[in-house]
């Protein structure tokens, strides 16, 4: 694992109204990291998330990407696969062509092949002319997953990415992400699952009353003591 | 460093490439056009609109007999002001409903091309409905509109990109305020006038044959505003869709 710092947040705060979601959260992610948020309902992490992904802005403080401004130019913006709460599909292009989409404005090379190949890899192959309506919730997560993977990004940022996936699915996305890791690609994953969590997390965040505090590491030495009402 | 690896390494390696922006610009484009014609939740509405507001005005265009090129140049473009709003309303209302428009923000695309794509897509809705709305003004109202087909054409785009460009930018704004829906219009109508107005004024000369200096002026003056439009899209953009 390299010790540069993949994702750095610095002092982000965000509020919806007066209603503060975010308070001066900063951490660090280094490269080849894997990381949990967890938290409860409401605590923020979707929008944490938001922010890493650079899909809306802190009104304070900021992220950056290995060490450039994650709102900065389009190749930053590269490094980076987005998996949200929501699956964020177009309702009426097919799961081929959302891909295709999606890789024609990351500039993968031979876009539908490159749809393609992630269609087979994520088992949607023989859904690949359906619209996302047409398809299981878990299945449009899977078209999610593979739109987030199409340009082999660096950093990958998942929020509840086995929410609804079945027992299989979840196995297959485990191994997936582990070979991720494995790679050295950095990820950071929104998960509530203590088993999924202790299966790929090395370092364990959680957010509580907009602030972040780290729960458990396993790559920093001494990890810290689990509270009592984590544990 | 990994962004190294990710650019310039990757793209030896032929994993990434540089698509231009003029790409993209098409690639969303094809996009929301493909949406729209599957879908047809926009276009049936605003011709259907545009249409029966030109059968509702046409009872109106005999009224003051020596002023009627003038009445029925001001009919067609505010039908397809009104009518256009649907089109300009929904251009990012379904993106963001459909909750696409934060993951096209995450994609390595500048918000100008996404700006300039809207714009286009709202541009050739507009076109369709004047396509529509021209020959069927001039049939009921038995104007010469076609009569300099060059001098409407010319009107028709630049009067379409003024309204168009202000559009896109306000409807951007419009999306993405909590309830801002059908605000469009609203917020569009204040600045839209002048281009309104010269667009009718340069309509009813053109019908006329009158291509003196006074066409000419309306001309610049849309040129002008949809310059500015343009531009203030093209600057303010990336502001008007931070939430």
């Amino acid at each position: 694992m390299s010790t540069r710092a993949a994702i750095e947040v610095r002092g982000v705060t965000y509020a919806f109204g007066r209603q503060g979601v975010l308070r001066d959260v900063s951490f660090a992610v280094l490269s080849g990291q894997s990381v949990a948020i967890r938290g409860a309902n409401g605590a923020g992490k979707t929008t944490l998330l938001r922010c890493l992904a650079s899909a809306i802005r802190p009104q304070a403080g900021e992220v950056r990407w290995f060490g450039q401004a994650a709102t900065s130019e389009p190749a930053t913006r590269r490094l980076v696969g987005w998996v949200a709460h929501e699956t964020h599909l177009y309702s009426q292009l097919t799961v081929h062509e959302n891909l295709t989409f999606a890789a024609r404005m990351c500039d993968v090379p031979r876009p539908a092949g490159a749809a393609e190949r992630w269609l087979h890899n994520v088992g949607l192959w023989e859904q690949a002319n359906q619209l996302p309506s047409r398809l299981s919730r878990g299945m449009r997560q899977r078209a999610a997953i593979a739109r987030a993977m199409l340009h082999n990004p660096e950093i990958l940022l998942l929020d509840e990415p086995f929410s609804s996936l079945d027992i299989e699915g979840k196995a297959w996305l485990l191994d997936l992400l582990g070979k991720i890791r494995d790679q050295g690609r950095t990820i950071c994953f929104v998960a509530h699952d203590r088993e999924t969590v202790a299966q790929l997390a090395q370092r364990v965040l959680e957010l509580h009353s907009g602030r972040v505090r780290e729960v458990e590491c396993r790559t920093c030495g001494t990890p810290p003591a689990l509270p009592a009402r984590v544990a | 460093m990994p962004h190294v690896r990710n650019t310039a390494g990757a793209a030896r390696k032929g994993r990434l490439k540089e698509d231009s922006v003029v790409e993209k610009l098409w690639w969303i484009v094809h996009k929301d056009l493909v949406s729209e014609c599957r879908a047809r939740r926009v276009w049936p509405a605003m011709l259907l609109l545009g249409a029966v507001v030109a059968l509702i005005l046409s009872m109106e265009m005999n009224a003051v007999p020596g002023e009627k090129p003038r009445l029925v140049s001001g009919f067609l473009w505010l039908a397809t002001f009104f009518a256009g709003m649907l089109a300009l309303d929904r251009s990012f209302v379904s993106e963001r409903e459909e909750g696409c428009w934060e993951s096209l923000r995450t994609y390595p695309v500048p918000p100008s091309t996404v700006y300039f794509a809207k714009l286009a897509v709202n541009v050739v809705a507009l076109a369709a409905l004047q396509a529509v709305l021209v020959p069927l003004f001039a049939a009921l109202s038995d104007v010469p509109l076609l009569a300099h087909p060059a001098a409407m054409l010319s009107v028709s785009l630049l009067g379409n990109l003024g309204i168009s460009s202000l559009g896109t930018l306000l409807g951007a704004l419009a999306a993405g305020i909590r309830h801002g829906a059908n605000l469009t219009a609203l917020l569009v109508l204040p600045a839209a006038i002048p281009v309104v107005l010269a667009a009718t004024e340069a309509t009813s000369l053109a019908v006329a044959g009158d291509f003196g200096s006074a066409w000419w002026r309306w001309i610049q003056l849309l040129g002008i505003a949809a310059g500015l439009f343009v531009t203030a899209g093209w600057v303010l953009f990336d502001f008007v869709i931070e939430e």
